[in-house]
């Protein structure tokens, strides 16, 4: 493999607010979609999450198949199964398409199982359209402690207990470069100062080893410090518990996401220099950005 | 209310016809990048359907003879009813609002930094066809 094919892995964002979508002026700029974020490499196309963003994502990677007039084959990474994270789904073309073939990753620790979940939301109580209508060869693979493999990609899984009903992060190792995706977990419950028990103290090192050195951390960070503090239990971090966690981990770059509805563009720009200034300033090399609809970077 | 007809002694009120109001409304955008650095150049660059490249090169739209600028740098181009920008493969790396990005939605008052080069994007609704 050419150094140039190992450094071809693109990351974009197609929705990056959290808990309801939030169109309108002003949030234009970091986007109203509800999480979905997509990491190619070669051929391969890997989607975690399928918020509203992934409706946009579907209507992107059609134009494009119909251009080259090849299916496609996608692989989607459920973080958990909370509105906001598969609402999307219905409203994903390539599902429609019988030449589409797409294999959706979650726990296997749920208590029901995950097809069922993802029937359930496209009952016709709540929506006109059942399942049966994706007419797209769809698989459903549950995942437990082993490590899959995708082509050169190597993805691992860890349960976060810390949101409610739970969810999960994930690892992406290509090539020796490493993207973590861990939204949707209350950090500050195991990282705040205080006296902690021996398993709020496993889970802690968990996740620092989880992440520690990763290239690109995508990470719950919904809300300020001011905020948290009515929010305690709602399942998501504050954003200085996040930095410092992060920072600590040794994360070369940080992408704070799931955004708080409440939060405007004007909002984020704002403490985004502030903490970028700060953690600029303090020599810790770490980069940090608000995670913006329609961003690609390079990992 | 009938044309000329008083109300109450201070207004009028004058009959409109409807397709008057879709005329004034304000249906394409327009949208540029200004020049903030180097400062000589000219300010405006006015982005449309077609794509623009930018760089050193003779081939490109936008020209800068300017440090740490690729050949070909970067592509600004119109795609899904948004402007877009993508880094060409340069050496030193393209950047909005201080992330280093290979692709981007630009939004108004982004800052685009290639090299020494430093763009701002505006976008404003217009009621000039493009």
């Amino acid at each position: 493999m050419n150094s140039s094919a190992e450094s071809k892995t693109l990351l974009t964002f197609w929705g990056t607010r959290g808990s309801v979508s939030t169109p309108g002026r002003i949030t234009e700029k970091y986007g109203g979609n509800t999480p979905c974020v997509t990491i190619s490499h070669q051929d391969i196309t890997i989607i975690l999450d399928a918020g509203t963003g992934i409706r946009n994502l579907g209507l992107d990677l059609l134009r494009e198949a119909n251009g080259k007039g090849a299916p496609l084959t996608l692989h989607l990474f459920l973080s958990h199964t909370h509105w906001d994270h598969i609402q999307g789904l219905p409203f994903f073309q390539p599902a429609y398409r019988e030449d589409t073939r797409l294999t959706i990753y979650g726990s296997s620790k749920k208590e029901k199982f995950l097809a069922s979940v993802l029937k359930g939301q496209m009952d016709y109580e709540y929506f006109p359209v059942s399942m049966s209508a994706l007419t797209a060869d769809i698989r459903i693979q549950e995942m437990g402690k082993e490590r899959i493999k995708l082509g050169p990609i190597e993805i691992e899984l860890e349960e976060q207990v810390y949101h409610p009903a739970g969810s999960v992060r994930y690892g992406f190792n290509i090539y020796g470069k490493k993207i973590v995706f861990a939204t949707d977990v209350e950090l500050d419950l195991v990282f705040s100062q205080g006296r902690k028990s021996r398993k709020e103290k496993n889970h802690r090192d968990q996740y620092l080893a989880f992440i520690h050195g990763a290239d690109l951390l995508i990470a719950d960070g919904q809300f300020t410090e001011e905020e948290y503090a009515a929010r305690i239990g709602w399942g998501h971090s504050s954003i200085p518990v996040i930095l410092e966690t992060a920072s600590r981990a040794e994360v070369k770059q940080l992408a704070v996401f799931h955004h708080d509805p409440q939060h405007s563009d004007k909002f984020l720009d704002e403490i985004w220099l502030k903490y970028r200034t700060q953690y600029h300033a303090e020599g810790r090399g770490m980069d940090l950005f608000w995670a913006r609809e329609g961003l690609t970077v390079a990992i | 209310m009938k044309s000329g007809e008083e109300q109450d002694g201070f207004t009028t009120t004058v009959e409109m016809v409807r397709t008057r109001f879709a005329e004034t409304v304000p249906v394409r955008e327009r949208a540029y990048l200004q020049i903030l650095s180097p400062l000589e150049r000219k300010r405006i660059i006015e982005l449309g359907d077609s794509d623009i490249v930018i760089g050193r090169s003779p081939e490109c739209d936008i020209r800068f003879i300017v440090e740490n600028v690729s050949r070909k740098h970067a592509r600004v181009f119109f795609h899904n009813e948004e402007f877009m920008i993508e880094d060409l493969d340069s050496t030193n790396g393209l950047f909005v609002n201080g992330i280093k990005i290979v692709r981007c939605a630009l939004r108004n008052n982004d800052l685009i930094a290639l090299g020494g080069v430093r763009l701002l994007f505006n976008e404003e609704k217009s009621l000039q066809p493009r």
